[in-house]
């Protein structure tokens, strides 16, 4: 059972899971042994937008960190968005095609986007925030956005 | 309406969002539907006299089969109508159709770019054939039966 961190702005509600980290940007990464799994926060689907169409970079690209390697297209904007791994991507979320609307109602879970095999996870790691700083920094936005 | 008599009216429920592009779209459709494309079956009720509670709005959504036009998830049209009485026979959420017509990309508000425009007359071409199955079949009773049950 995952557990969050949760703070109300205005009329939303936003969570951040606390068993993974998170890039600046708001894509999450949890750990699975030598592969990461990534997704974005919940901050990010509901500022985002309902997901129309999302393209991943096809199974077995190699990515470095800061490489683009998603691009959702939502009712309101087009989000291009940066790998925080450096890795081979190896599994895509098969839902993104058939229901890309996953990312929206069930974005730390069912809502994954890629596994990426991580290549240089001590590296990568130092420039992830943890759950709590990620919280502080999305709500300085959330509260930003409001005003 | 008996059992056996045609649907003489279909009533087109938009999405009341202003200042949405999917709402401009939802809108547009509906009024392509009602006023080109099939006015002579289908009659356009606004959501805000359902909101509020307008005696005649209300009668009509009891007497004919509904179809709402939703501009996002929320799905004001849909909820507002079925809390009416309304028999929404199919619901259409603007998304959906999108994701249908990729090539249409809709974009503004006030004025639609014609991306919106083309996804707003697609749609209209889906509702007015759907306006056409219900109102050519002899057996009402089937309509109340698949009430509420197709998604758009």
């Amino acid at each position: 059972m995952v557990e969050y961190l949760q703070t109300t702005v205005g009329k939303f509600l936003f969570k951040v899971a606390v068993d993974r980290y998170y890039s600046n940007d708001g894509i999450w990464v949890l750990r699975e042994g030598d592969q990461c799994r990534l997704g974005i926060s919940d901050f990010l689907q509901q500022r985002s937008g309902d997901v129309a169409f999302i393209e991943v970079k096809p199974e077995g690209t190699k990515v470095s960190s800061g490489d683009e390697f998603v691009v959702i297209e939502t009712i309101k904007v087009n989000i291009s968005l940066a790998s925080p791994i450096t890795g081979t991507i190896v599994t895509i979320n098969p839902l993104l095609t058939t229901t890309p609307e996953i990312i929206n109602q069930d974005p730390f879970g069912a809502g994954w986007l890629v596994i990426i095999k991580a290549l240089d996870w001590e590296s990568d790691h130092k420039c992830l925030l943890e759950p709590n700083a990620y919280f502080l920094r999305m709500k300085a936005q959330a509260e930003e956005a409001a005003r | 309406m008996t059992n056996n008599s045609p649907v003489r009216k279909v009533i087109i429920i938009p999405c009341s969002g202003i200042g949405k592009t999917y709402g401009s779209v939802s809108r547009e459709s509906a009024y392509e539907v009602v006023e080109n494309l099939r006015p002579e079956k289908t009659c356009l009720v606004a959501l805000s006299l359902l909101v509020m509670g307008d005696k005649e709005a209300h009668e009509m959504m009891t007497e004919h089969p509904t179809i709402t036009i939703d501009g996002c998830k929320l799905a004001c049209a849909t909820k507002m109508a079925r809390a009416s009485g309304g028999m929404v026979i199919k619901d259409y959420a603007v998304l959906d159709v999108y994701r249908r017509y990729r090539q249409y990309k809709p974009q503004g508000i006030a004025e639609l770019n014609e991306g919106g425009i083309q996804l707003a007359h697609a749609l209209a071409e889906e509702i007015a054939l759907t306006v056409d199955s219900l109102t050519t079949t002899n057996d009402s009773s089937s309509l109340k039966g698949r009430a509420g049950v197709d998604g758009g």
